[in-house]
């Protein structure tokens, strides 16, 4: 009954209660995940067939695995603008090993460990030269993007070896990238709330002062949650890239927003602090079941961005209201 | 427990939302994604008629200032894409056969006509002789391109055009009608002339998509009336959605759906690849526009029969052969021909627009004389 990370104010608090206190929101992702089956089902019972099952909830696995980096570094109150860019130069890292004749462990691995480097020094400009994080990112998504281009000449690189498409691959007859990203949003989570390390970074967030006061070192927790986030993107690189035979030289328009959007509905405060790495994951999952859904009634994809954009405003809103109500409550 | 509410109230809102659009939504008939202009399907047999040249409604081109090298600039939709990469390669081929002729290109990284505009204007102020285009949008690029002109710039386009009075020349890769022709004649004779078939395009505001779905549409009224056309759905150019949405497609219409037809180089390959991991290989047919390179894999493995596309390096190649001819002269408002080229003479049709020749059809014998 005595759990030190949440806020002790809250009295007499029972199990259930305490689940719903601390993943109400990610309770609701789940209930809106489940209402949709329930009724595109109904309309549709092909909506409800394992094979459609499998795409919704494998379709967006890459942006899943991407959005838990993404919410660690929006719980320490930074933003990284820079994501899809930088998935898009790990993919052409990765894919370029894969086709000369690297050995195809070298071609996984690459891509996390490019993504970690690449991130540290996003980092350390954040953390150590002290500027806003959402500028350090914008030029670093610039100079990758650009740099992508002129280095690829916007060459595609086909003729991809077959094991190297890890995303094609199957686990106990579950398809990869969902196995990846329950796995790794299992992990992550419970390494944010079980470990001092993990749970440090609600402090930074929520209090860097405070974090400071109590002997972490925020700087450089920073730069290592900046890492930590590369090499998500790594990871999410190796289920985007591997999933067709061909890699582009570009990355899908304004990916690094879906996953900020992702971890947003999830129900990460984008003013840090508060946030799970397991809601952020179900958004990515209802994102891809609104998209299958649209379909299935016949509703024009336009929808799915309009959705998605009452989806952020009206969560943020909710997250700001709530702020200022507690504020208030601590004031008295 | 109210906090707890209110912090989860956007979720319910949001798939409020959509359970009342799934509600709605049945009544919406299935939309082909064409545009509402006026079609021309062709013959349904092979029989041609010639073109008519038409009379001359580019535009002018004002103040040119003759030089001794012509700087010209190849602005593509996006750079980035091996459809673009190809068309550029055609570009810079002609540049080295033509005297006098330095050519670049220089595209948006993302088909954003705002950067295009941008990347054009900077070009205008720089000073090129010449610029090549393919429009991101028809309507938002023309006042920059007669800015362009006004200054003494020839314009030409290929691929995606611009008002006509916008550039002097464009460059057609196809005629509409007669890609929609090849598409729906390969199309019928692998699912049949009473088969079904779905599409994934791009989005249904792209000028080229939409022209060859409404051309298809009319096509297959008149020489396939029994064929369905189930749906079309979009999806941007962006390699894991399209596949997303055909794996959508093919769930959702299971053994209703015999064909699917990809309308841009991203789709059809991304399409190929689910119906190869739905296992579907010979029961849903996979064909569509595609670039040599990305469907080589599934023409191997046998998942795929063939694709239609025209040579874009031909395309490029004569691009900068008509902005050349229009700069030296030899190509004159009211001509029916030109020349360009290994290519030989090229027909000009609608006025001001250059043929390219018939589409290209990518099949088992010929893929592997193509890198693109």
């Amino acid at each position: 009954m005595t759990d030190l990370s949440q806020d002790a104010a809250a009295p007499r608090t029972g199990p259930i209660r305490r689940i719903l206190r601390d993943y109400g929101h990610e309770l609701l992702v789940v209930a809106a995940i489940i209402a949709l089956l329930v009724v595109v089902g109904a309309i549709n019972p092909r909506f409800v067939s394992a094979r459609n099952m499998t795409s919704v909830f494998s379709g967006n696995a890459y942006i899943a695995v991407a959005a838990i980096g993404m919410t660690m570094i929006i719980v320490t109150r930074n933003i990284d603008l820079s994501v899809g860019a930088l998935i898009g130069v790990l993919a052409t890292v990765s894919g370029t090993l894969a086709v000369s004749g690297a050995p195809i462990w070298v071609a996984w691995v690459a891509p996390i460990l490019c993504g970690a480097l690449i991130n540290a020094v996003t980092g350390l400009l954040v953390a150590y030269a002290g500027i806003p994080s959402i500028v350090v990112t914008l030029g670093m998504m610039a100079i990758l993007q650009g740099g992508l281009i002129s280095v690829t000449g916007g060459a595609w690189i086909s003729d991809l070896p077959p094991e190297f498409l890890l995303a094609k691959m199957k686990v106990m007859g579950l398809p990869m990238p969902l196995v990846w990203a329950v796995a790794l949003t299992v992990l992550a989570a419970a390494w944010m709330r079980l470990t001092p390390y993990g749970r440090s970074l609600y402090l930074i967030g929520g209090n860097a002062e405070a974090a400071r006061a109590v002997g972490i070192p925020v700087r450089r927790r920073i730069v290592e949650v900046f890492m930590i986030h590369g090499a998500f993107a790594g990871l999410a690189t190796l289920l985007f890239a591997t999933q067709l035979q061909v890699i582009q030289s570009t990355t899908p328009p304004n990916l690094e927003l879906l996953i900020i959007t992702a971890a947003v509905i999830g129900g990460v405060s984008i003013l840090g602090g508060t946030g799970t790495v397991i809601g952020a994951s179900l958004a990515a999952v209802l994102f891809a079941a609104i998209g299958s859904a649209l379909i299935f009634v016949n509703v024009s994809a336009y929808w799915l961005r309009a959705f998605i954009g009452v989806l952020i405003l009206v969560t943020v809103l909710f997250d700001v209201m709530r702020r200022r109500r507690e504020t208030r409550q601590k004031g008295h | 427990m109210t906090q707890t509410l209110t912090r989860t109230l956007p979720c319910l809102m949001g798939s409020a939302a959509i359970l009342a659009a799934s509600f709605a939504a049945p009544a919406q008939a299935a939309w082909t994604g064409g545009d509402d202009q006026p079609t021309s399907p062709l013959a349904c047999d092979a029989s041609t008629v010639a073109p008519d040249a038409g009379s001359y409604n580019g535009g002018t081109v004002t103040g040119a200032q003759p030089s001794d090298t012509l700087r010209v600039v190849d602005v593509p939709k996006l750079v980035g894409i091996g459809y673009f990469n190809a068309t550029s390669a055609g570009v810079a081929e002609a540049a080295a056969e033509l005297d006098g002729v330095e050519a670049t290109t220089d595209g948006p990284a993302q088909a954003n006509i705002d950067d295009q505009i941008t990347l054009i204007d900077n070009y205008i102020t720089s000073g090129v002789g010449g610029i090549l285009y393919a429009a991101n949008d028809p309507v938002a690029i023309a006042p920059v391109l007669r800015k362009a002109l006004e200054a003494g710039i020839h314009v030409v386009g290929y691929d995606s055009d611009a008002e006509p009075d916008a550039r002097q020349w464009f460059v057609n890769p196809a005629q509409f009608n007669g890609v929609a022709k090849t598409l729906m004649d390969e199309l019928a004779q692998q699912i049949g002339a009473d088969g079904s078939f779905a599409i994934v395009t791009s989005t249904f505001t792209t000028p080229n998509q939409a022209r060859w779905i409404a051309e298809m549409d009319a096509y297959q009224a008149k020489c396939y009336p029994e064929m369905e056309w189930l749906e079309t759905v979009e999806a941007q150019e962006d390699n894991i959605l399209s596949f997303n949405q055909a794996m959508t497609l093919i769930n959702k219409y299971g053994e209703d759906m015999d064909g699917l037809v990809g309308m841009t180089s991203v789709a059809t390959p991304a399409a190929a690849e689910a119906v190869t991991q739905a296992d579907l290989c010979g029961e849903v047919s996979v064909m569509g526009l595609a670039t040599p390179n990305a469907i080589r894999p599934y023409i191997k493995s046998g998942c795929m029969e063939d694709a239609v596309l025209w040579n874009p390096v031909d395309m490029g190649y004569a691009a900068l052969h008509v902005l050349k001819a229009a700069v030296d002269g030899t190509l004159e408002p009211g001509a029916a021909e030109v020349e360009a080229g290994r290519l030989g003479t090229l027909q000009i049709i609608n006025g001001s627009e250059v043929l390219l020749g018939a589409p290209t059809v990518f099949n088992a014998e010929n893929v592997d004389d193509f890198d693109f």
